[in-house]
């Protein structure tokens, strides 16, 4: 547990350290946040209902969208991918470290440490733009499947990581770019889902994506009653323990194949 | 002669690029999916809040569809031209820059235009016939002005691009800069009409993105004023001089650090 702590520590010190790179990055990410939000104002401003969201609903869901890309989508472990493509593996596999947990705890210093940074922006944000935020009945069911969305994040990203055991070359980008494109707008981090048809709606429900950011946003949202809230429980869980289940068979396979290139 | 020389240099760093593409189908296959991915879910989006939304800031959705594909057609062809300067960063950190500042080439040619991404045609060629088909009857007059701030809209893109490796130069933060325009660019999805006064002015006067694509976009409708339309060919020209000046200050600052 001691290396894994150092390796957290470590984490912060290397963002910390290259300050202009980390202080670009949080600018990206407020444009991101503040195009996404300006696009919803000027929507709103002229329309007071837009598929059951009034304005304060689709604001707050821009600002419930935000906490959820650097909770949940901020990610550093597709360095993993990186590492695999370039043959850097072959140094964690013969360390006394555990190759996943090592990206898993990078990761969680990754996303505390946006999270640190966002809880202050979005405070400064809030007192500037000044929306009617809707507050939440369901905090701690918000925060739990967060927390699971989070997770399934850790492994769908993983697993696409380890598609450079099979195509290194461009360190295995290509594969996460589509996965980013997909992900990008199948997750709802931008564009509520339920404004598409109901039929498009049914598609968004089957597929991993929606509860990543969507579902999470809904239950903050108090749009979803007693019975769906189980349903979106159950239904993370069960990606959760597939695409665990899934990555562990694909990783075995992966390391099978692995020949090191570039060492 | 001399732009003879550049041709030359464009069209075999062109031919070396497409073959490393074609090197690669798979990669290049899930990149084209990647592209035609995201400008196919945003243009479904605008599609499908049509019925749910009637105007936005005095645009209807056909329009919002046609600043939305001009936004892309200006990206688009920012992209194939000057994609190079995502890979500019590994120059500067290298000292590799040295071997482009001898050669007799304008260096920030071989900068900008050293990738040229052949990526990007397919989802030209679909935004350019989806534009030929949505696009209503517009007036000669229109066409005119639109072809006219079309330039002016790639000379911004060109000195944006130029400030970027000015800046790259001296910080070697060039990733991050160029993303956060391309972020700031998204904005421009959309007509920059529907953002608040003091968000308008700052894509229009300090970061030009309004000028790049919504102005064109515009002029199609005729809704721009005479005043406007020669205000944005002032601004361009003094913009795209700055950058240079921008640029031949930085090279002063370059150490060739690593070389």
């Amino acid at each position: 547990m001691k290396k894994y702590w150092l390796i957290f520590r470590l984490s912060w010190q290397n963002a910390l350290t290259y300050r202009l790179n980390f202080v670009m990055w949080r600018v990206r990410s407020i444009i991101g946040f503040l195009a996404s939000y300006l696009f919803w104002l000027a929507i709103v401003n002229s329309n007071q209902n837009i598929a059951g969201y009034n304005p304060s609903l689709l604001l707050t869901y821009i600002f419930v969208s935000a906490f959820l890309r650097n909770l949940v989508l901020s990610n550093v472990s597709y360095g993993a991918c990186v590492e695999i493509a370039g043959g850097d593996l072959s140094n964690y596999l013969i360390k006394p470290l555990g190759y996943f947990k090592y990206w898993l705890t990078r990761d969680l210093a990754d996303k505390a440490l946006n999270l640190s940074f966002f809880s202050v922006e979005i405070i400064i944000f809030y007192l500037i733009l000044k929306p009617q935020i809707v507050l939440t009945q369901h905090l701690w069911l918000f925060l739990a499947i967060s927390f699971l969305a989070a997770l399934l994040y850790f492994f769908l990203s993983f697993l696409i990581s380890t598609y450079a055991f099979w195509h290194p070359e461009h360190n295995g980008w290509p594969f996460r770019f589509l996965f980013i494109m997909l992900l990008d707008f199948l997750s709802g981090s931008s564009i509520p889902l339920d404004i598409f048809p109901p039929q498009i709606v049914k598609i968004f429900q089957v597929l991993p994506f929606s509860y990543l950011v969507f579902y999470p946003n809904q239950i903050w949202l108090n749009r979803v009653n007693t019975n769906q809230i189980i349903n979106i429980f159950l239904i993370t869980s069960f990606w959760l323990i597939a695409f665990y289940l899934i990555f562990r068979l694909v990783w075995r396979r992966g390391l099978k194949n692995y020949s090191a290139y570039g060492r | 002669m001399k732009l003879k020389r550049y041709l030359i240099y464009w069209l075999k760093t062109s031919e070396l690029t497409f073959e490393s593409l074609i090197a690669d189908k798979l990669s290049s296959t899930l990149f084209i999916s990647g592209k035609l991915l995201r400008f196919g879910f945003m243009l479904g989006f605008l599609l499908a809040i049509k019925e749910k939304i009637k105007l936005v800031s005095g645009y209807n959705i056909d329009q919002l569809v046609i600043f939305f594909l001009i936004y892309n057609l200006f990206d688009l062809v920012g992209q194939l031209f000057y994609r190079g300067v995502y890979w500019f960063r590994s120059d500067i950190l290298s000292g590799d820059l040295d071997f482009k500042l001898v050669k007799p080439i304008n260096p920030l040619f071989q900068i900008l235009t050293s990738h040229t991404d052949w990526l990007d045609i397919p989802q030209l060629f679909i935004v350019v016939v989806i534009l030929i088909i949505r696009l209503p009857h517009v007036a000669w007059q229109n066409v005119l002005v639109f072809s006219l701030l079309s330039l002016i809209s790639m000379l911004i893109l060109t000195a944006v691009h130029i400030f970027v490796a000015a800046l790259g130069v001296i910080t070697t933060e060039v990733d991050h800069t160029i993303w956060i325009f391309r972020s700031l660019s998204g904005m421009a999805q959309v007509p920059i009409d529907i953002y608040s006064p003091s968000v308008r002015g700052f894509l229009t006067f300090v970061i030009p993105i309004g000028l790049i694509f919504t102005f064109p976009a515009k002029a199609l409708y005729g809704l721009l004023t005479l005043a406007l339309i020669f205000w944005t060919i002032g601004f361009a020209l003094v913009f795209y001089y700055l950058s240079l000046k921008f640029w031949y200050y930085s090279l002063k600052t370059y150490a060739s650090a690593s070389s």
